[in-house]
């Protein structure tokens, strides 16, 4: 904890230290961007956007596993399921995100049902091949364990495969949200009226970098309250079982 | 090799397999094979890597199905303990033979007293509540005994429990089964490459061979056993003799050998 905390210190001094060295209008320093910030939230304008964006990256997210889990555990355990899919998960990660969000403008319409499966879309295959080699890792000899002491199908599903699987449903929620807050914003940007991605293209428009700079810090600090406050938390009570490797 | 009229029992024996055969694609695994086991018996199963041992195990237990022949148990539970423990990692020790009882459906009031008396003869009482990683080697396969135990199965299966332990601990765990079966009396098949293991163990010796069953070692030495007793270290003189014998044989020429005497007649059931 306390190598981190230098090391986000570091990280703020860099930026100060930057922000010294170059024109104020162009590179403001961290007190500015944090002021910015501070005013913009006392005015009332921040948190409606960032609620619509946080709105969009759980419905994103959510479809993105819908979508990324079934398909990941069945290339994982079947092997034409594989030869089928691997191609198109392949191909799903190679469009870019702008192509997704630009499709599904046109072909749904420029609403938030749109966006949310546009992000969904985006993220599902990099959630896919994370399970994919997640379910390669399944320990069958356990199963066979489980056969020995007359554990019927649905136990052995629940209670010996599931908390072998868990781990990388973890995981690839984290990526995941990662990879869809990301793509929130640049579709915010281009179809929708409101959101995170609204403001930060807003400002950019008006070559306002404290407000840019400022918007990038709320976003930062929401992800990593969302990722250590919450995720990281409920990853540590679930794989409690696990030995402990110094993070 | 006429010892086998001898061990077998005037009750039913608790394994009969007659004429069991199995391939894997072109490779026949075990040809012909057919083995009794009588009731309590301790028998061990020695041969080389690739023989079929496992592969007859697995069969017994019910994990494969064979391609000829049968199998008939005494009508009673079978136990198996792998090579590995193969314990769920995020469950405790305790948790882990609570998964077993629930599966076998032993009835919950006996849980308690189930695990009490195995946990404490296997020297485990106060490692109840240990994940599996924060055991060692040794003491997981205890766990995996335990749990192997509780289940009270009627026959319990070992597929090289000690194989990846060190030396030292896999002889105070031979130690401590001995003194477990002794206690318990379980019908044991014990699979094993490691001679002096079988001799120490086992009220019988089958020796094992590219598939079949090539030559049977009645072990007479009195229990308790002394691990070091010179009476061990003579059979297992004899036994690692007749045991290269066997081993050296080429399949092709596995006709040459005399077949071993099948006392039991081919019973009609299959796997229980």
């Amino acid at each position: 904890m306390g190598l981190r905390l230098a090391s986000i210190a570091g990280a703020i001094m860099l930026w100060w230290l930057l922000s010294l060295a170059m024109p104020a209008n162009l590179l403001p320093g961290p007190v500015v961007a944090t002021v910015t910030l501070y005013k913009d939230l006392a005015q009332g304008d921040v948190l409606p956007h960032l609620a619509i964006t946080l709105l969009r990256v759980t419905g994103g997210l959510a479809l993105a596993m819908l979508i990324g889990v079934p398909i990941g555990i069945l290339m994982g355990i079947n092997q034409r399921a594989e030869k089928v899919l691997d191609i198109w998960v392949m191909v799903g990660l190679t469009v870019p995100s702008l192509c997704y969000a630009i499709i599904c403008f046109m072909l749904i319409g420029l609403n938030e049902a749109a966006t949310v499966v546009a992000i969904g879309l985006t993220a599902a295959p990099s959630i896919a091949i994370n399970l994919w080699e997640g379910v390669k890792t399944i320990d069958f000899k356990l199963v066979q364990m489980a056969h020995i002491f007359e554990v019927g199908r649905a136990r052995i599903l629940l209670r010996v495969l599931l908390p072998q699987v868990m781990p990388y449903v973890m995981a690839s929620l984290r990526m995941g949200l990662g990879i869809v807050w990301k793509i929130a914003v640049l579709i915010e940007l281009i179809g929708r009226p409101n959101g995170v991605g609204f403001k930060l293209f807003y400002w950019y428009q008006l070559a306002d970098m404290a407000q840019v700079l400022a918007w990038t810090l709320l976003f930062t600090i929401v992800m990593l309250v969302i990722e250590l406050g919450i995720l990281s938390q409920i990853e540590k009570r679930l794989f409690a079982w696990r030995p402990r490797v110094g993070l | 090799m006429a010892a086998q009229g001898g061990t077998v029992k005037a009750d039913a024996p608790a394994i009969a397999i007659a004429g069991l055969e199995k391939h894997f694609g072109t490779l026949k695994v075990l040809a012909d094979l057919d083995l009794v086991v009588a009731d309590k018996e301790l028998v061990c199963i020695l041969g080389p890597s690739g023989s079929g041992k496992s592969t007859l195990l697995n069969i017994i237990a019910g994990l494969e199905t064979a391609d000829a022949g049968n199998v008939t148990l005494g009508g009673k539970r079978v136990g198996y303990l792998f090579q590995e423990p193969r314990l769920l990692p995020w469950l405790t020790a305790e948790r882990n033979v609570d998964f077993a009882l629930q599966g076998c459906a032993v009835p919950a009031a006996r849980w308690g007293e189930l695990k009490d008396h195995y946990f404490a003869l296997a020297g485990l009482s106060e490692f109840r509540n240990y994940y599996p990683h924060q055991l060692s080697g040794g003491m997981r396969q205890r766990v995996a005994l335990v749990r192997s135990l509780c289940v009270e199965p009627g026959i319990l299966l070992m597929d090289e429990p000690f194989g990846g332990l060190d030396e030292l601990t896999a002889r105070r765990l031979r130690v401590d089964l001995l003194r477990i079966w002794r206690e318990s009396r379980k019908t044991i098949v014990f699979v094993t490459h490691n001679a002096y293991e079988a001799c120490y163990l086992a009220d019988r010796v089958v020796v094992m061979a590219h598939g079949r069953i090539r030559d049977e070692i009645a072990v007479n030495i009195p229990r308790p056993r002394d691990y070091d007793d010179p009476a061990v270290f003579d059979v297992n003189r004899d036994v690692v003799r007749r045991f290269l014998a066997a081993a050296e044989l080429q399949p092709e020429h596995a006709s040459a050998l005399p077949p071993v005497p099948n006392p039991v007649s081919h019973s009609p059931g299959g796997l229980p």
